[in-house]
């Protein structure tokens, strides 16, 4: 598996939660196209062939760009990537930006999967946390999709917002169940320091909700995803059968990825070694190295050592409920799991954190509520 | 040939710390041309990180300069540069042992303080003259005919002719030499008697091992004598003798009045104690010289590497400083909550966090230290006695007959507007009051009687902070009294861990139980599960705090671009659990362990 990520680092507005790069400032817009087309052909020149199985137009916002744009860079993808016939093809929107124009040039570009940046479907919520669009704003961009053809949906969810209940979390839930949504991504709000929130809360102006019903929302929304046949399939993420995102499964079984765009990351084997680069950070440093024909890295593509590429597969893999394979395991590394990690896995298991069944490895509920502590047994010490 | 003896001035600085001892020395080697200006730099003989950063003096030194004085003779000057803290007072008693004179530093604008006064008594009680002088008067809040009062009423010296000098300026420093050859008097001693000189401090030094600093009282010393320990019996080959110059220069021989450096390839200055006498072995003096007494610690603490694998590190760092300290002790010492550590002792409080900052800065450990303990003398029902430093000693109080703590006598100097708020704060720590004297209208000196235990926790900060840092306090050890003392212990889940308990007296069990437990709810992180925080008196549980269970800990996201940035999370996560201390089931910070300290 492999994939290919591009980012388009640009938003309407910033919501007041976030505090990754962004620009609302859509100026350079055209000239950070003209960028990514150029350092396509230079990423493809420079790295070893491959077929991609996926795509996926992240964000920042991919639906902000003008109409025929992210046609024309997927048109420029396919001419410097082997893409599969059958990639799934995934872009980011959000409902505010997007229209039926929009959602049309998407499918005839061969995009099939749409990622919507719901939040909320609360209007007083989506507004505390500065959300351009209205839950009417989501519905009616959803049935233009339906209509244009997208058989693949999904939506993001957030809990635990300031004034939120675990009535509203599960309302949310219910109101895109009976809409049909086919995958629903569930992010617990984390409260950044820096963002607009983060003043809001510490300035007593919002405040959010006890600790006790977030968790109730997690535990509660999680089981009633369940029930309607939503299958959780990675700590935040449920889809109806074979929707599940191929994209980001690839993440998580520590496979091979090239980003694309500013401040994006990568992972690949060059000459045998598991290596990791990323993008510059400053968008006109990667504009300027773009046009002058040099890969716009931000350092040099760093080897990862053998026992930390193994930490990493276990790392990502028991972010997923069916954990890692050990037959994966064992043709990645020529090693079984249980001879590298043989202190972790007893512990777990002691602790009722981890079971191996089905020939893998995989946390339960418990071990995957506490995932970061789960994941200390396997450093070294 | 020997410097003639009439013209030898042996003298020492006395003044409360920043009334300017150290600025008026480094002036006097610059008048008497003895560092080239190009080579002064500031408090020249605090040589130590530390004292150059708190302005204070933990080491002796000295320094030789010649002045000439207006009767156009050269006279050969000794200064030596004591500490001036509590902590050090046998040291200083022995350093002033070794002069004939005291020069008073008092500011002009403070007066004088507790620690000065002590100090002045010292340096009478050793039969020195005493020059007094007042410095600072460049400030403009000076007021020197103030100062100069103060010492006559307080002190009862004349002090009419004391010259007013600015040390920062040089202004007037010249009077104060020439004080020092007009009033205090030459050595006197024999020089054709058997050598008997005074060991006022010890260094060690890498190239020539153990250096014992002395003041020759009587006889000569030189290089090839054998000399004999009058404390010990042992007996060492002189290698070199020097003098300060202030950097150590070899000399032929040091005689009567003279003060110098021996060097006698000595292995570790606890060899070569301070307050002992050297004399020639093949010609012994018959008595030593009076004062002599071992140094005795009386704070102790448990000291522990952050990192365990860090023992032999903290082994070897101690065994370092102890070369050049020998009233530091330590032995090891182990914990169930901190595993392999050392109990050590100390002269008191700010030698304890002075060895604990050499030992983080100069040896770059991570160190967790345990609360503070002074010894109690514990006698038990079946009529045996015994002392105890660390409460985890302390015997079952079924056991316990009776016990006894240590007292001192304190004195405290403070403008009167503070008089209530520090007699409130020594009733406070079970202080009786004894005395207070109104040494002028607005200046008190107060008289308690206080339990060491209770001024090693917070007592000097809470001084300083109820009279906004004007008042000052001296303590000096005085006997042991008997006292209802408990032990308090600390459960976290119901496991006791011993590295948090004390002794403490019962009347403030509860409430320090209470102010602990809270401590410990806030700094312990929350684990995945409720950890119950209890204080206890033998079963007995006095208060209860909980720390919340965490209920998730997990990253919402985690995709292609925050791989790296989780792996390094992780690492540091596990770096800070390493640095944690299990106690049973629940992992401690080492704040938690400095807890039990910062409790008022």
């Amino acid at each position: 598996m492999a994939g290919l990520y591009l980012h388009i680092p640009y938003c309407k507005s910033k919501c007041r939660y976030c505090d990754f790069v962004s620009f609302a400032d859509c100026e350079s817009m055209g000239e950070y196209c003209a960028a990514l087309l150029k350092e396509m052909r230079l990423d493809a020149a420079a790295l070893p062939k491959q077929a991609y199985d996926t795509v996926f137009f992240g964000g920042g916002t991919p639906s902000i760009l003008p109409v025929g744009a992210v046609a024309m860079l997927t048109d420029a993808l396919r001419a410097s990537f082997e893409i599969m016939p059958d990639a799934e093809i995934t872009i980011e929107a959000n409902p505010g930006t997007l229209n039926e124009t929009k959602l049309r040039e998407y499918r005839a570009a061969g995009i099939n999967r749409l990622s919507m940046g719901l939040q909320s479907t609360n209007d007083a919520l989506l507004e505390t946390i500065g959300r351009i669009h209205r839950y009417a704003d989501f519905v009616q961009n959803y049935e233009c999709a339906r209509a244009a053809g997208f058989t693949n949906i999904s939506a993001d969810l957030m809990y635990g917002l300031p004034g939120q209940t675990v009535k509203d979390h599960l309302d949310a839930i219910e109101t895109l169940y009976r809409l049909g949504l086919n995958h629903i991504s569930a992010y617990s709000l984390i409260v950044e320091e820096g963002t607009p929130l983060y003043t809001d809360v510490t300035g007593g102006a919002e405040s959010l909700p006890a600790e006790d019903d977030v968790y109730l929302m997690h535990r509660r929304g999680m089981e009633f995803l369940e029930t309607l046949g939503y299958a959780r399939y990675e700590i935040s993420n449920y889809a109806k059968p074979g929707f599940a995102s191929r994209h980001n499964l690839n993440y998580w079984e520590n496979g091979m990825y090239l980003g694309l765009g500013l401040n994006s990351h990568s992972a690949m084997r060059i000459n045998g070694s598991w290596m990791r680069f990323a993008n510059t950070e400053r968008l006109s440093d990667y504009i300027m190295s773009c046009n002058q024909g040099i890969r716009p890295l931000a350092s040099e593509p760093e080897a990862i050592p053998r026992a930390e590429e193994m930490f990493e597969t276990v790392m990502l893999g028991l972010r997923k409920t069916e954990g890692i394979s050990e037959a994966a395991f064992r043709l990645r590394f020529g090693e079984e799991i249980e001879d590298v990690y043989p202190e972790a896995l007893k512990s777990l298991a002691t602790h009722g954190w981890l079971v191996r069944d089905n020939g893998a490895c995989r946390l339960t509920d418990e071990g995957l509520d506490f995932q970061n502590e789960a994941l200390l047994a396997f450093l070294p010490d | 040939m020997a410097y003639s003896q009439d013209l030898i001035r042996n003298f020492c600085i006395i003044a409360h710390i920043d009334h300017g001892k150290s600025t008026l020395a480094d002036r006097m080697m610059e008048l008497t041309d003895t560092v080239a200006l190009r080579d002064m730099e500031a408090q020249m003989l605090d040589t130590m990180d530390i004292e150059r950063e708190r302005g204070i003096t933990i080491k002796a030194t000295a320094v030789r300069m010649f002045y000439t004085h207006t009767d156009g003779k050269q006279y050969m000057f000794n200064l030596i540069d004591t500490p001036g803290h509590v902590d050090f007072t046998y040291e200083v008693s022995r350093a002033l042992a070794a002069c004939e004179g005291a020069v008073l530093v008092v500011d002009a604008t403070q007066g004088i303080e507790a620690q000065t006064l002590a100090n002045v008594y010292l340096a009478l009680d050793n039969g020195l003259e005493i020059v007094p002088v007042i410095n600072k008067i460049d400030l403009p809040s000076a007021d020197a005919e103030h100062a100069i009062r103060e010492i006559e009423d307080v002190i009862g010296l004349p002090a009419a002719d004391a010259p007013r000098i600015s040390a920062k300026l040089g202004t007037n420093v010249n009077e104060v030499l020439a004080q020092i050859v007009e009033l205090v008097p030459p050595p006197a001693g024999r020089a054709d008697v058997p050598l008997r000189a005074l060991i006022f401090d010890s260094i060690y030094d890498n190239y020539k091992g153990a250096l014992s600093y002395v003041r020759v009282k009587e006889g000569t010393v030189r290089a090839g004598m054998r000399i004999r320990s009058m404390a010990t019996g042992r007996e060492f080959e002189v290698t070199e003798v020097g003098v300060f110059t202030p950097a150590l220069k070899p000399t032929d021989e040091l005689s009567t009045g003279e003060v110098g450096y021996v060097s006698a390839s000595i292995k570790s200055v606890s060899e070569t104690k301070v307050g002992d006498t050297i004399t020639d072995a093949d010609n012994p003096a018959a008595e030593p010289l009076p004062g002599y007494k071992q140094a005795n610690p009386m704070v102790f603490c448990g000291i522990y590497p952050a990192d365990g694998a860090d023992y032999e590190s903290l082994r070897d760092a101690l065994d370092k400083l102890v070369l050049n300290d020998a009233s530091l002790s330590y032995e090891p010492e182990t914990s169930m909550a901190l595993g392999f550590g050392f109990r050590c002792g100390f002269l008191g409080l700010l030698h304890m966090e002075i060895i604990q900052e050499r030992l983080e800065r100069e040896f770059d450990l991570d160190l967790v230290t345990t609360a503070p303990s002074v010894i109690y003398k514990v006698r038990k029902n079946d009529g045996t006695e015994l002392t105890v430093d660390n409460p985890s000693n302390l015997p079952d109080p079924s056991e316990i007959q009776s016990m006894e703590e240590p007292m001192v006598e304190a004195h405290i100097m403070t403008p009167s507007d503070y008089v209530g708020a520090i007699m409130e704060l020594c009733q406070e720590k079970r202080g009786v009051f004894r005395d207070m004297k109104y040494i002028e209208e607005n200046r008190v000196n107060i008289l308690y009687e206080l339990p060491l235990n209770e001024i090693i926790y917070d007592f000097f900060d809470q001084l300083k902070s109820r009279s906004r840092g004007y008042a000052s306090f001296d303590y000096e050890l005085k006997e042991y009294v008997q006292s209802d003392l408990v032990k308090l212990d600390f459960l976290l889940n119901g496991d006791m861990c011993d590295a948090l308990s004390t002794i403490v007296h019962r009347d403030k069990a509860y409430a320090k139980g209470r102010a602990v437990a809270e401590k410990l709810q806030e700094v312990i992180p929350r684990q995945q599960f409720e950890i119950p925080i209890q204080a206890a008196i033998g079963g007995k549980i006095i208060a209860r705090e909980t720390v919340r269970a965490v209920r998730k800990d997990v990253l919402a996201k985690c995709y292609g671009g925050d791989i790296t940035r989780k792996k390094k999370l992780l690492e540091k996560q596990k770096e800070g659990k390493k640095r944690m201390r299990q106690i049973g089931t629940v992992s401690l910070p080492s704040e938690a362990f400095m807890s039990v300290l910062r409790i008022n």
